[in-house]
């Protein structure tokens, strides 16, 4: 008899695995493409855009600083264009609840008024949504999901997300990976560094760059870990040698950075700091000394000055990509509506060729995106060069100053 | 790849020494006396009710952030307008009646109307609670994380040479003590022994204990029951939000999140130390802060939480009771 039910539960488990997997594959078979894709939308004087980041959760406070950006772009951009206005839809994807950002998925796509998006944030979200948003015919443009394998695949690993349906106006890790150790290795000349990561798929693929390039260059390197939750990092700082030269801590969060920075200081430990894009943020992060990788933004710009005074002061910059975004996607639409309507393909096809200049992508560099590979980290999707990051030496008085 | 940290534990406690090891030592103590105070909070509850408070670490967050309003208020970390001894005292009694006041408020509507339904209900509603408040908190301060800048706190704002807080008050082994660490230990042993003394010579105190024996014979006794489960919310109240600034004065952050996991330990420090016992609480929490230091310290930082909550389950399977909670008698 308890062979029989153990035999009759797996049978109905089976079941309902093989059923759920039809599901989910009938769900992201893309033969919906052509259908969603080539729907023609009336454009109107307003257009729909949608802004899927983590409003709430663990990640809403780097989540915010990206709806910020990008709701300061709309401003500006309706302003300037009162017959092509765009509207923001919200998504909440409550990084790193992945589920949560499949449901914003199928909510967007199911928006038959949408024609662009912003977002997700993170890598492991863009995975997970890619399939949604391509049955949809909608094209990802990430301001923050930095991931290599998203553009470009290896042998043994391919490319996690279909051509033509994801782009980023962040440039990836392995082209911020290259800048850090570089810039260790030749430039600070440092032999012994210690690598924390924040157990998150951002900074662990950063550490990971950073680590396969500074032990190729022979450096000295000691990987640790810590929760991206951890405030008191005490204990963590009892375990680094006292010799260590750098601490290198590609991290999301600037603050996390900053008690960082002072509980070192604190502990007495002198090693230099080291920190990521996810640190930038010159009004939180003001350890003296250390050194940021970031984009090479002009404070002088006055859209930066305008949104700084619109924020408190603070330039909050690690959203900034996203204000870029959202300016691919409205000049997009506004270029696809041009006759009064518009598909979502029409909107991929001139997000691929798209062309913005450094004054408007507010990144220090121009903006258009590879259709092949380039170099031997960037991938179709990415920007191309010269999109690059810059180093820049914070000084005693908490100034940002660009040295590389 | 992450190897096994077990392979690594001994070269590292070779590799820290004496010195790493009082490190550890003097970080746990100084977490486990924030741990400590938190969990009092809920043994106290939890006694008098038998009701897992989980809005109780929310509690705590806010405690945190009205530390860090007085301190704006009073000019910022940077340009204090009033001494910093002052400063902090006023600090401490801001997040205090806060948090106290808070406290009263949440049982007021959220558990008394659910006196005498089944048990589970008020459960729920303080899960609910526990999100209405850090969610609220996540609307007023749009997520952002504040700084309360103890380095540089009564420091020079122009040098950026840090405050009067992070200097050593004694060394040990060549490790330094800071004052924060002083502070904070000494305000939580202050606050633990008057809470004693509270509950063990005290009319409330008294009130407290009957209570929690048997609420309806001591409600025949003339005690009114409301006014003292009001009081014990205040007290624990008062008690997380003192350990809201001295977390924020310690470590430097506040954010709407930073109650769920702190919480979360505080509880498990009041389980471990034996649920409704306020010895029990403080032994929990000491235990639950140099479990994690020394976890973080010498396994890795990873590792400490998988450690601090396998130890829960560990308790929870030797010793149901905790530590020094009492086995409860079946009433026939």
């Amino acid at each position: 008899m308890r062979k029989l039910s153990i035999t009759a539960a797996l049978v109905v488990l089976a079941v309902l695995v093989t059923a759920a997997t039809g599901a989910s594959q009938a769900q992201f078979k893309p033969a919906g493409v052509k259908n969603a894709a080539n729907a023609l939308v009336r454009c109107g004087t307003t257009r729909t855009v949608g802004i899927a980041y983590p409003a709430t959760g663990d990640a809403a406070s780097i989540g915010v600083l990206q709806y910020h950006w990008a709701s300061f772009f709309q401003t500006r951009w309706n302003r300037a264009h009162p017959r092509d206005k765009i509207r923001l839809v919200q998504g909440d994807t409550q990084l790193p609840n992945t589920a949560q950002a499949l449901a914003v998925a199928h909510r967007f796509a199911s928006n038959s008024s949408m024609l662009g998006l912003v977002g997700p944030a993170g890598s492991q979200e863009v995975q997970d949504t890619v399939a949604v948003f391509r049955g949809a015919g909608l094209a990802i443009v990430s301001g923050s999901a930095t991931r290599i394998l998203l553009t470009r695949g290896k042998p043994g690993d391919p490319r996690e997300t279909p051509r033509g349906f994801f782009y980023r106006t962040v440039p990836n890790d392995g082209q911020q990976g290259d800048r850090v150790s570089f810039w260790i290795t030749k430039k600070l000349k440092r032999t012994r560094v210690y690598i924390i990561d924040d157990e998150e798929s951002y900074s662990q693929g950063l550490a990971d760059q950073v680590q396969g390039n500074l032990r190729a260059a022979r450096v000295t390197v000691t990987r640790d870990h810590v929760s991206q939750q951890v405030s008191d990092f005490s204990s963590l700082i009892t375990r680094i040698p006292g010799n260590t030269q750098v601490v290198y801590i590609p991290w999301q969060l600037s603050s996390k950075a900053q008690l960082f920075y002072t509980q070192l200081r604190a502990a007495g430990k002198s090693a230099v700091v080291f920190g990521s894009d996810g640190t930038f943020d010159p009004s939180t992060f003001k350890g003296a000394g250390s050194y940021v990788s970031a984009f090479p933004v002009d404070y002088n710009s006055a859209a930066l000055k305008a949104y700084k005074a619109s924020h408190g002061g603070k330039d909050e910059a690690f959203g900034l990509p996203s204000y870029t975004a959202a300016l691919v996607n409205a000049k997009a639409i506004m270029q696809a509506c041009k006759n009064g309507t518009a598909t979502r393909a029409e909107v991929r096809s001139k997000i691929a060729n798209m062309k913005l200049t450094k004054k408007e992508s507010l990144l220090g560099f121009p903006v258009r995106f590879n259709s092949k590979n380039q170099g031997k980290q960037a991938g179709p999707g990415d920007m191309a060069t010269p999109a690059d990051f810059a180093i820049f030496r914070i000084g005693p008085n908490g100034n940002y100053n660009r040295v590389g | 790849m992450h190897h096994l940290p077990l392979l690594d534990i001994f070269d590292t406690i070779r590799q820290l020494g004496w010195g790493g090891f009082f490190e550890l030592l003097r970080n746990g103590i100084v977490l486990g006396s924030v741990y400590a105070l938190i969990a009092l909070g809920y043994t106290m509850v939890y006694g008098i009710l038998k009701l897992l408070n989980f809005a109780h670490g929310d509690i705590y967050m806010v405690g945190a952030f009205l530390g860090y309003g007085v301190l704006s208020v009073l000019g910022g970390p940077l340009a204090p307008t009033v001494a910093l001894v002052p400063l902090i005292i006023l600090m401490f009694v801001g997040a205090m009646l806060g948090a106290g006041t808070l406290g009263v408020v949440v049982e007021r509507f959220a558990y008394r109307p659910l006196r005498n339904a089944p048990r589970i209900a008020p459960l729920i509603s303080a899960l609910g609670v526990s999100f209405f408040l850090a969610n609220s908190v996540l609307l007023l301060t749009q997520g952002q994380r504040y700084n309360y800048s103890a380095y540089q706190l009564g420091g020079d704002a122009e040098t950026g040479l840090p405050g009067p807080l992070v200097e050593p008050a004694f060394s040990v082994l060549g490790r330094p003590v800071t004052v924060v660490q002083v502070l904070v230990v000494s305000t939580s042993i202050f606050l633990m022994v008057a809470l004693t003394l509270l509950v063990s010579r005290t009319r409330l105190g008294k009130a407290m204990r009957a209570t929690a024996f048997d609420r309806e014979a001591a409600n025949m006794m003339g005690i009114n029951t409301d006014r003292v489960i009001a009081s014990t919310f205040f007290i624990g109240s008062v008690l997380a939000g003192a350990a809201g600034v001295m977390f924020g004065l310690y470590i430097g952050e506040t954010y709407y999140f930073m109650g769920f996991l702190a919480g979360l330990k505080a509880f498990t420090a009041a389980v471990v130390g034996g649920i409704g016992s306020i010895p029990g609480a403080m032994v929990g929490g000491l235990l639950i802060g140099l479990t994690e230091s020394f976890a973080a310290g010498y396994v890795g930082g990873q590792w400490s939480d998988i450690v601090v909550f396998g130890i829960l389950i560990l308790f929870m399977l030797v010793r149901p009771n905790g530590l020094l909670g009492t086995r409860a008698i079946q009433k026939v």
